[in-house]
């Protein structure tokens, strides 16, 4: 099972509330000087994708986009863990797109890889939440596409995989190439790399492709979707105090919660 | 990367057990035998040793992760690393390094250090545990006392007088299993701070070590001694800091929370200049801990350039862990709090491995060249 793994760097998202900022020039969140990290998915889809190889063989390969010199630890990382080959795709612009042109130059990356069976992606990004790389990725690949999978096994050259849906989960057999998106499971924690396999992962080489190399100089997949305005939702909380004897401030309370449709 | 491995594995593995380990002070064999599984017990062992390979910067970055989680767990990470694995990497010969390196790093031995002695704490080399050669093996005599990690320890590096000399001349080191006939644990203490590392006793009665488990030269123990402790202080640097940081991150979040006269107290000035205060000294602390761990990255002296990181990130961690307590009020003298925890273990670092005290002493003769 040969697999191709699309990684994202996220500013983390564990960083606290008030860490988090949007740029006005932008309207993208602020990523300068901020820690940078495995959008959280996509580092459940690297783990996926490390069992699949342990347990069928083949060859794992991580592929990031981004700014050269931010993403590096990403792949470097990607190899750490247990990755075979590594290719970033040097896009300065790319934290300002939208999934549709980084699908262009993903997919024609991925063609230029070659041979694969599996795509994996994160379900969502943890900064943008768009959960659309997958769709889009087997349209462009002509590649079968299940989203939000959180198991799969492999069967005689087939897949089949566990899709988590609001009501519960699905289990559907997939064919071969196919993009998958991938959730989170109990059985999927990332895995951390040992530290001779940080250093090993320091000398193994990296691809390094611009868009132009990939032919997708203006691939203009956005076209038709315009980010207008973004904001960080304000929540504000209201402290109110019933006044009165007990049995009164029950009743009050009643209503009140009557009034605000809680009850 | 390296620091991402280490703070994940502080964040998943040490951070939810601090609280309990200190509580409890029991002694995280499982989580030690993690950190060797992913290459931290033997950071700077070479790799056909079976260590990781990496260099003193990584190192002191690591370790300050894992202190920013928990002293006590770094406290027997360090140890094993700095002051057990460093001198059989320095000193010892082909064959010892390949006997004690694979398992020290793999997490099937631990080791300690034993130098202190009931008489003799910053007077290291007045030491009185004797050595005397008889036949194919080494005879030992003598009680080490305040040795970390003496109770689960397997190996253990024992400062021993060997010839009549006085002072350092006469010094020799040891390689001592646990196993060799005449060695044991003695009394357990009870501390205020790092408890989930073991601070015991050792006592050796007529112990008989192998000749050939001599580290060095005879008479070289003295040298080892302090050589290894020259990065054991880096070590203990990082503990400083990492507790430091601790104290700050924590205060820094209470501060944004804690609301008093209908404000935050983050918004008081005189909590804005403590956590300044923290903030600088921990970077002040930090960058003396890199300036050092870079010298002897590049092989240069560092002798006095660790003693400084020891000694001001040790009076920074003091005096941060105090400021957290203080900010957080009574939240921060009670045990469902952190900071009270960071205050305890932080007293350590300004004692062991040579006080204050003694690191102003080691800094003023460099300073004034005085040999
Ligand atoms: C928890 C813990 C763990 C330890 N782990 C180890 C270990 O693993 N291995 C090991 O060998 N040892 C270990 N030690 C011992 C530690 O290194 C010593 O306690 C320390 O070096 C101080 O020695 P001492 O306790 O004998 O104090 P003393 O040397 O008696 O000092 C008492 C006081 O006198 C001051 N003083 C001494 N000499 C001078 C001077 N010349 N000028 C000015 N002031 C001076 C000291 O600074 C101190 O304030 C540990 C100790 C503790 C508490």
């Amino acid at each position: 099972m040969d697999t191709i793994v699309c990684l994202k760097q996220v500013v983390d998202p564990e960083l606290p509330q008030w860490d988090f900022a949007i740029d006005p020039a932008t309207k993208r969140q602020v990523r300068m000087g901020k820690p940078l990290v495995i959008s959280t998915y996509d580092e459940n889809a690297l783990e996926l994708a490390l069992q699949l190889k342990e347990k069928t063989g083949g060859k794992v390969t991580a592929l990031t986009l981004g700014p050269q010199g931010e993403v590096k630890d990403a792949v470097r990382l990607a190899l750490a863990m247990g990755a075979d080959e590594a290719v970033v795709i040097d896009d300065p612009q790319s934290p300002q797109r939208l999934a549709a042109d980084k699908a262009s130059v993903l997919a024609a990356a991925i063609k230029r890889i070659g041979r694969f069976d599996l795509v994996l992606t994160g379900c969502e990004s943890a900064d943008w939440v768009e959960r659309a790389m997958a769709p889009f990725l087997a349209e462009a690949l002509g590649a079968a596409c299940v989203t939000f999978i959180s198991r799969a096994e492999s069967r005689d050259g087939a897949l089949s995989v566990r899709r988590t849906s609001e009501e519960g989960f699905q289990t559907v057999d997939v064919r071969l190439p196919a993009v998958l998106s991938v959730t989170s499971d109990e059985a999927i924690r990332p895995r951390l790399p040992k530290v001779k396999d940080i250093m090993a992962a320091m000398r193994k080489p990296v691809a390094n492709w611009t868009r132009a190399d990939l032919g997708a100089e203006d691939a203009g997949g956005a076209k038709g979707v315009e980010v207008k305005d973004v904001s960080i939702p304000e929540r504000t909380t209201k402290v109110e105090f019933l006044e009165g004897e007990p049995a009164e401030q029950a009743e009050a309370l009643v209503a009140r919660l009557r009034a605000l449709k809680i009850l | 990367m390296v620091q991402g491995l280490a703070r994940d594995f502080a964040t998943r593995e040490i951070l939810p057990r601090a609280a309990h380990l200190d509580h409890t002070g029991e002694f995280p064999k499982d989580l030690i035998q993690k950190a060797a599984d992913l290459g931290l017990m033997g950071m700077t062992v070479p790799e056909q040793y079976g260590g990781a390979g990496m260099d003193p910067v990584s190192y002191v970055i690591a370790q300050e992760e894992f202190a920013r989680a928990s002293a006590g767990v770094q406290a027997i990470i360090t140890v094993n690393n700095s002051l057990v694995c460093d001198p059989i990497v320095a000193f010892g010969s082909e064959s010892q390094k390949r006997r004690y390196l694979p398992g020290l790093s793999s997490g099937k031995d631990l080791g300690c250090y034993c130098l202190t002695e009931p008489s003799s704490g910053s007077d290291a080399m007045s030491l009185r545990t004797s050595a005397r050669l008889d036949g194919d093996a080494w005879v030992l005599n003598g009680t080490k006392t305040f040795v970390t990690n003496g109770v689960e320890a397997t190996i253990c590096i024992v400062y021993a007088r060997s010839a009549p000399d006085p002072g350092a001349k006469g010094i020799s080191a040891f390689i001592v299993e646990k196993q060799f006939p005449g060695i044991r644990v003695g009394k357990v203490e009870k501390k205020l701070g790092i408890k989930c590392s073991s601070t015991a006793e050792i006592i050796l009665d007529s112990c008989r070590a192998p000749k050939e488990n001599l580290l060095g030269e005879p008479g070289m123990g003295g040298r080892i001694a302090l050589a290894t402790l020259d990065g054991g202080r880096l070590g203990i640097a990082a503990q400083a800091v990492g507790i430091a940081r601790a104290a700050l991150e924590d205060s820094a979040a209470f501060a944004r929370e804690r609301r008093q006269f209908g404000q935050t107290i983050g918004e008081f000035q005189a909590i804005q200049w403590a956590l300044a205060d923290m903030a600088t000294r921990i970077d002040a602390a930090r960058l003396l801990m890199y300036r050092a761990a870079y010298l002897r990255r590049q092989g240069r002296p560092y002798t006095k350039e660790a003693s400084m990181a020891k000694l001001f990130a040790s009076e920074a961690a003091m005096w941060a862990s105090h400021k957290a307590v203080q900010i957080h009020g009574g939240y921060g003298y009670i045990q469902d709090y952190a900071p009270e925890r960071y205050f305890r273990d932080a007293k350590i670092t300004e004692i062991y491995e040579g006080t204050s005290e003694i690191q102003r002493v080691v800094i003023s003769r460099h300073v004034l060249g005085a040999r």
